[in-house]
């Protein structure tokens, strides 16, 4: 399955579901990263990380890693 | 549990998450008069102040750290979450304001629900419905007031409108509830699962499609779904009000650039970092002068007697020591102060991030680090913004290695010996190689740490980087101005007594025992004579005695115990260093000429015994690598003790820094040697 982290710029995904065994899956969820939301990869830092998802109207910048808990449809 | 407010005056505590306008508001409450404190024993701070006269209405406010959620995620988080339901001094809040972005209904709901669900009195201020109107949708507060069953408030952030509706709604609010009886919050248990985040965010979103609308008729609707095609910003999936601030999207594209961003950013702190020195320049010249001139004037007063002396060095001297700063640490809080409202500097934070993170740091390391350069006391108070504490540490460990302004004293001097006048581009160079020598080992060190972390850092591994991007805006000046106040405050009262009190000490090693030399002041000024008296003063004193007892320590840098008093006088204040110098080489203050003449007597001085020179090349090269490494600043020590809990922080960091400036300048000073340098 597909996750935030292999989203190509400009790319959007539908989320749907979370690793919960991440440890900073509450967390996530709790910035807004729920399943059925619509994200999309809109930067990408100097060094490929971390990376800025639009989700609920706003922008929330991640690292890869954590990005990598967020499963797409 | 201390209660230090009187019972009868409420408590209304201001909850809300990051970039929800929850300080705007804050400071229309207060009327930006308010005092900020820590919460005992903690690295948490709340600012807390009456309601503003004008609103006629007596209450406490009290702003709370910006959460995102109820069930804390750190140590520290969980200060602040306890704190909320119960203050260590204030109590349990008789009511909770918070505010809640109307453009961010969904994520801001998700606190007001956990809010309401702990059994708070919760009123809601919704903020920045300007913001969702632009997007072209409309909030029916009254709806949102029915579904959560609790007050609803429009604010305007700007103007200020509705903040007088909010007291009244607060004041019926209060009455209400003391009829009732004071409620006692029930905490939310820390273990839920995803389950239930996943629930509330299903039941608020629920809520969030009734209470927002758009007003515009269907037709419009699909053209502006046409539109966002066009542009091909956003995919159209992403449409309706979780669209994005169009102009923050165009202002990434440069700032966030992947080739430049790094560069603009490079170059903003350079920006930045220049200004502070250029614009403070003056003013800390004017400080400095300020205070000469006074305790100039306190000895003349008070005669040339202990306690004149004291007065005017100890004391006077003292405080001008503290104050010069300041205006460094006003202009860097100012300039981080507008870089932070403008929304750009959480994006340095992502820029920096992945390298940071390669040490064992994160992006939010970035500013402590920077502000290093004007003062590590501001610096270690500013890594609070770091979540994970092992990040924090390792940022607080690292800032003693940046170079602050107390340094350049030194270097301005040492510099100015090794290189003549007319080669000042020489000493400039170098001088900026000592920065980027003191950030490498800054790195390195940290680099170093982070490989044996278990040993020196205790806690636990988690690191993390999420991190809002909110849309760029123009900064509330304002209020910028007044939060910079506050910090410079806080600086000052951290580190203005402890610098009091060591000044005082070094006052008195200096001082005493031989407090009223006989010296020959035949065919000298009373300026002169002082001068000479205060010298010979200084090489019977106790200090010099503490230097003499270190000199086999020094005779391996090539240095003899002059040098060995000055630098224990540094440890008040490094630039203390250069005064105490000038001092010992009996050098008068005449204060255009001061460093020449100060650079002509230690181009005389030999080491006695040996009749060797002390001042050569090698010692000078010596003695500004043992400025870059050496922890020789006692507030720096306290304020590292008060912010990581334990002296073991601050007692590795003394002896780990001082050894290796000391191991280092042997290195320089007998290398050099070697090499044919004198």
């Amino acid at each position: 399955m597909k996750t935030a982290a292999e989203l190509k710029f400009g790319e959007t995904g539908i989320i749907g579901d979370i690793d919960a065994s991440h440890p900073s899956s509450r967390r996530i969820l709790e910035v807004g990263f729920t399943p059925g939301q619509v994200i999309q990869l809109i930067n990408i830092s100097a060094f490929n990380d971390p990376l800025a998802f639009s989700v609920r109207g706003t922008i929330i910048a991640i690292r890869k890693n954590e990005a990598s808990c967020i499963k797409l449809i | 549990m201390k209660t230090i407010i009187l019972e009868d005056i409420p408590l209304i505590t201001l909850v809300g998450p990051p970039n929800s306008g929850k300080t705007t508001l804050f400071n229309y409450l207060s009327g930006q008069n308010y005092k900020t404190v820590n919460y005992p024993g903690a690295t948490v701070e709340y600012s807390i102040s009456k309601i503003q006269k004008k609103f006629n209405f007596n209450a406490n406010i009290l702003d709370s750290p910006g959460i995102i959620s109820l069930i804390p995620n750190s140590p520290d988080e969980k200060v602040s979450v306890d704190s909320l339901y119960s203050h260590p001094r204030y109590g349990v809040p008789d009511l909770i304001i918070v505010t809640v972005d109307a453009s961010q209904l969904s994520r801001h709901l998700l606190l007001v629900r956990q809010l309401i669900e702990s059994k708070f009195n919760v009123i809601i201020a919704l903020t920045m419905t300007d913001i969702l109107q632009r997007k072209g949708f409309e909030i029916s507060s009254n709806l949102l007031s029915q579904k959560l069953r609790c007050d609803v408030v429009l604010i305007d952030g700007r103007s200020g409108e509705g903040v007088e509706n909010l007291i009244q709604i607060v004041d019926k609010n209060i009455e209400s509830s003391k009829l009732i009886g004071k409620k006692n919050p029930v905490v939310l248990d820390s273990n839920l699962d995803i389950k239930y985040l996943l629930n509330s965010y299903k039941e608020i979103e629920e809520i969030e499609k009734e209470v927002i609308s758009c007003p515009k008729n269907a037709g419009e609707k699909i053209n502006l779904k046409r539109a966002n095609r066009q542009l091909k910003v956003l995919n159209e999936a992403i449409s309706g009000n979780n669209q994005l601030d169009q102009s923050t999207l165009k202002i990434d594209k440069i700032l966030l650039h992947k080739f430049w961003g790094l560069g603009i950013f490079f170059l903003m702190m350079a920006v930045t970092f220049t200004s502070i020195f250029w614009l403070a320049q003056p003013v800390m010249d004017l400080v400095d002068s300020g205070f000469g001139l006074f305790s100039y004037e306190v000895i003349k007063i008070l005669g040339n007697t202990w306690y004149g002396n004291f007065i005017a060095n100890g004391i006077v001297g003292g405080t001008g020591a503290v104050l010069v700063f300041v205006p460094q640490i006003l202009i860097l809080f100012l300039i981080l102060g507008l870089l932070e409202d403008t929304g750009y500097l959480a994006r340095g934070a992502m820029l920096i991030d992945k390298p940071l993170s390669k040490i064992g740091l994160n992006g939010r390391s970035f500013v402590p680090m920077f502000s290093g350069f004007a003062c590590a006391i501001p610096a270690i108070l500013s890594t609070r913004t770091i979540p994970n504490k092992r990040e924090r540490l390792l940022t607080i460990f690292i800032i003693p290695l940046m170079s602050c302004s107390a340094r350049l004293p030194v270097y301005a001097l040492l510099l100015a010996f090794l290189f003549p006048a007319n080669k000042a581009w020489i000493a400039g160079l170098v001088l900026a190689g000592i920065y980027i020598l003191s950030i490498l080992s800054s790195v390195t060190v940290a680099g170093i740490v982070n490989k044996f972390k278990n040993k020196i850092i205790n806690a636990e591994d988690r690191s993390s980087f999420i991190l809002e991007l909110p849309a760029y805006r123009v900064p509330k000046f304002g209020m910028v101005i007044t939060n910079s106040y506050h910090s410079a405050k806080m600086y000052f009262r951290k580190a203005g007594p402890i610098i009091l009190v060591l000044s005082s000490v070094i006052w008195f090693l200096t001082y005493f025992p031989d407090y009223n030399p006989k010296v020959d002041t035949h065919n000298l000024s009373r300026d002169q004579a002082i001068e000479l008296q205060s010298s010979v003063r200084l090489q019977h004193s106790y200090a010099s005695d503490l230097g003499k007892f270190i000199e086999p320590v020094m005779t391996p840098l090539g240095m003899d115990w002059r040098v060995g008093v000055s630098l224990i006088s540094a440890f008040a204040a490094r630039e203390v260093f250069v005064s105490s110098l000038a001092m010992i080489f009996k050098v008068t203050d005449d204060k255009a000429t001061l460093q020449s003449s100060m650079i002509h007597e230690m181009r005389k001085a030999t080491i006695e015994g040996t009749g060797q020179k002390l001042f050569t090349p090698a010692t000078i090269a010596g003695l500004i690598v043992f400025f870059i490494f050496a922890l020789q600043c006692v507030s720096t020590l306290a304020v590292s003790r008060k912010e990581t809990g334990s002296w073991r922080m601050p007692a590795i960091q003394f002896l780990m820094f001082t050894s290796l400036a000391y191991i280092f300048t042997v290195v320089t000073v007998n290398g050099l040697r070697i090499l044919g340098v004198p």
